[in-house]
């Protein structure tokens, strides 16, 4: 951060540098950009960075000004049709649309800051170009700018393209939704007919509160602990599934092991909006499970030993708190092993065997084996990818909503806040904005979630980028 | 003697896994055949046989079942996925994995920290914005969504790349070749297998996808639906006694050639997925 605040103090003073000691050409960049180019003929470059400049400023002073200027309140006018009698036409007044005024006023905002940032490049660079002429060094005529995009510049021409689109898709949206959740932005506060506002930290204060009409805390802490739960077993379980099912097929004595691999592949193949919906339907309570449970007597099983009341009609799989989180977990192995299965095997290709035979000729046995050399080292591989997993498991959003799509809530407290005892956090969060268009309360849920994998992923990270690992392997 | 033992055990109790794992899709293939149109919840295969399903499916198209549409749009949708989404991250892995530029980690733990947002909350911002252009509903809107941000999944592709040797780098260098001719000539054909991977995972991303779908599609026309949206639609609660079997039909069309193409590509597969992992 320090070094931040330090990189940003020097562009600045290395700005008055280059205005200060920079010539007529130089001094005349600070007002139009290119002028410094043409100085030094560089025609087609200087012409490009004036036209650049008058576009971003005429757009904002002309699209984003007026929407920035009302960023502190979001906007004061509400939407008002008027029926006028004599022309039997309704007309509406000049109303401010809360969610064009975020939105265009972070875009602008962004737009400002990056004008800044090239601003300052420019004048650096115009001050750079002086010093060469000086000096006599040979300056870039436009053709060898467009050559050194396929040489020494090479990573700008391949990173626009897709910077832009990550700018656009995630850095704007983002921004977007963290502003949303210091907002009152709910079914009640819908534009264009309804404006929202800034209303501090309340949403995060409801998020942890519990009282008569606000069961958010109490939600909250529910759906949490549950999505913490499910990431780890859900993680481990499969993990575990995977890596023994690869020993178990890449084992000397097995046949076909292609044959074996490639059935369990097949259920990858398919798209789990698919099987998961179908398992769903399977463990439906009139579903074909039930069914075979009934003829088979599992459901009277149940009853005798107290797991189901005696008047139940069918084992509620996935309508019941506590049965529908086993059958979760249970439906979530049957989804992640033959993936697991397939990262195992690859694994275990690598495995250095000595390792194994010397442990065999000490006397170990097969389960001292597995256990001591190869767990440890598929544990050492896999260790990072496995914290990346529990963070997608935090996320998984498909197993949880397919497959409890028709659930429904009894607990009250929780049917307050729209979540379900079966929800994750990211599951509460679409059903609160798809079904509920509570947008603040999503907002303060996502950004919790961020803040949890955040952490998470803090584990990781100094393996992952931290470290001089890169390098390695070449 | 009791090693045959020992080895018909095993390959039984693997017989009885791949059967568990299999169900699904064995009761998935015989319900298209059914004459019923609901769930038949008494038995496992149908009491009677028949092909009308996918007849139905193909040709009878009604206001909530319109297969050949929903296999148009999610076609579209993954084919312009597929190019733009691989291009942005071969783009992204090769400029991160070879190329030494300024703000190069810094660039790189951006990435990593916009990660680890739930993709839900950045998309209902999308869905605002889009909706603004007029462009839900549609496979545009949807494409951008796709693939807009795909430049972030170069990871294994970069550990990938990682392990190509500098020395081929320095060589073609010293020839007089410039960086973009090292990009397309040498390194894109050596990492053929992993870019195979890629190319196929940008396929199946947006066409395995459900949760933006359904979050940016809100038309109530069944044209504009893909796949994932029929046929959830198909199974709620007014419909699943009547379309059921389509369902399983619609089902098993998507998920045919998909598995082919998974059993063929298994290997690149098991590099790609392993490849990450091990230079982690």
């Amino acid at each position: 951060m320090k070094n931040m605040v330090c990189k940003i103090g020097n562009a600045f003073k290395e700005l008055g540098h280059a205005f200060v000691h920079g010539d007529i050409w130089v001094k005349l960049s600070a007002i139009i950009m290119g002028a410094g180019y043409f100085g030094r003929k560089q025609f087609v470059r200087g012409v490009l960075m004036t036209v650049l400049e008058v576009g971003v400023i005429a757009s904002i002073a002309k699209v984003f000004a007026p929407y920035m200027a009302k960023l502190n309140t979001l906007g004061t006018v509400q939407r008002e049709e008027i029926f006028d009698i004599l022309t039997m036409k309704k007309t509406v007044n000049d109303y401010d649309n809360s969610l064009l005024i975020l939105l265009y006023g972070i875009i602008g905002i962004l737009i400002v800051v990056a004008f800044i940032a090239l601003y300052i490049g420019n004048m650096r660079a115009v001050y750079r170009l002086q010093k060469m002429q000086e000096n006599g060094e040979h300056i870039n005529s436009f053709k060898d700018d467009i050559a050194s995009f396929k040489n020494e510049n090479f990573h700008i021409t391949l990173l626009t393209l897709p910077s832009l689109g990550v700018i656009l898709i995630n850095v704007i949206p983002i921004i977007f939704m963290i502003c949303i959740a210091f907002t009152n932005y709910d079914e009640n506060h819908q534009p264009p007919t309804y404006l929202f506002t800034w209303v501090g930290i309340k949403n995060f204060i409801a998020l942890f509160t519990n009282s008569q009409t606000i069961t958010f805390g109490y939600a909250f802490v529910r759906v949490l602990a549950w999505t913490l739960i499910w990431a780890v077993v859900a993680t481990a379980t499969t993990f575990l599934g995977g890596i023994l099912l690869a020993q178990f097929i890449n084992h000397e004595h097995t046949h076909f092991k292609g044959m074996w691999r490639t059935l369990f592949v097949i259920t990858i193949g398919i798209p789990q909006f698919v099987t998961l919906l179908l398992i769903s339907k399977m463990f439906g309570d009139y579903g074909i499970v039930n069914t075979w449970c009934a003829n088979v007597g599992i459901l009277d099983f149940f009853k005798n030993i107290g797991l189901l009341s005696q008047g139940a009609q069918c084992i509620p799989f996935l309508s019941q708190p506590g049965w529908a989180h086993v059958t979760i977990i249970l439906v979530n192995i049957w989804v992640g092993v033959p993936y697991q299965m397939l990262v195992a095997t690859g694994i275990l290709m690598n495995i250095p065997t000595d390792q194994i035979e010397s442990a065999k000729i000490d006397g170990a046995n097969k389960f001292q084996t597995f256990w001591k050399i190869t767990m440890p080292y598929v544990l050492f591989i896999t260790g990072p990818s496995l914290i990346q997993s529990v963070i997608q498991n935090i996320n998984n959003f498909n197993v949880i909503y397919l497959l409890t799509s028709t659930y429904q809530t009894t607990n009250m407290a929780m049917a307050g806040s729209n979540a379900k005892e079966v929800d994750l956090l990211v599951t509460w969060l679409f059903t609160l904005t798809n079904d509920y268009s509570n947008f603040k309360m999503a907002s303060v849920i996502g950004i919790v979630t961020f803040v949890i994998c955040a952490a998470l992923s803090l584990l990781t990270f100094s393996r992952m980028i931290g470290g001089d690992k890169e390098e390695v392997y070449r | 003697m009791k090693k045959t033992i020992k080895s018909i055990g095993r390959h039984i109790f693997l017989a009885a896994l791949a059967f568990v794992w299999l169900i699904p899709i064995f009761w998935l293939i015989v319900t298209t055949f059914s004459t019923q149109k609901g769930i038949n919840t008494n038995h496992f295969f149908p009491e009677h046989w028949t092909l009308a399903n996918y007849h139905q499916l193909f040709f009878e198209t009604d206001a909530a079942a319109n297969f050949p549409a929903w296999f148009k749009n999610s076609m579209i949708i993954g084919v312009c996925c597929c190019i733009i989404s691989s291009m942005f991250v071969i783009m992204t892995a090769y400029a991160f994995s070879c190329i030494r530029f300024k703000g190069r980690k810094q660039l790189m733990s951006f990435s990593l920290i916009l990660g680890m947002f739930p993709g839900v909350l950045s998309m209902i911002a999308m869905y605002f914005v889009l909706k603004l252009m007029g462009l839900t509903d549609s496979i545009v809107g949807l494409i951008i969504v796709y693939s807009g941000a795909s430049g972030l999944g170069y990871l294994i592709l970069k550990g990938f790349f990682d392990t190509i040797p500098t020395s081929l780098h320095e060589a073609a260098k010293l020839e007089g070749a410039s960086e973009a001719t090292i990009f397309a000539k040498i390194v894109v054909p050596l990492s053929k297998p992993m870019i195979v991977y890629t190319v196929i995972n940008s396929f199946l991303n947006p066409w395995m996808d459900f949760m933006m779908a359904r979050l940016m599609i809100k038309s109530k026309d069944a044209a504009d639906w893909t796949m994932a949206i029929g046929l959830f639609n198909l199974l709620q609660r007014a419909l699943v006694n009547q379309y059921f079997a389509i369902f399983c039909c619609g089902g098993l069309m998507v998920a045919v050639p998909i598995s082919i193409l998974f059993i063929v590509m298994q290997k690149f597969y098991v590099e790609g997925v392993t490849g990450g992992a091990v230079k982690g």
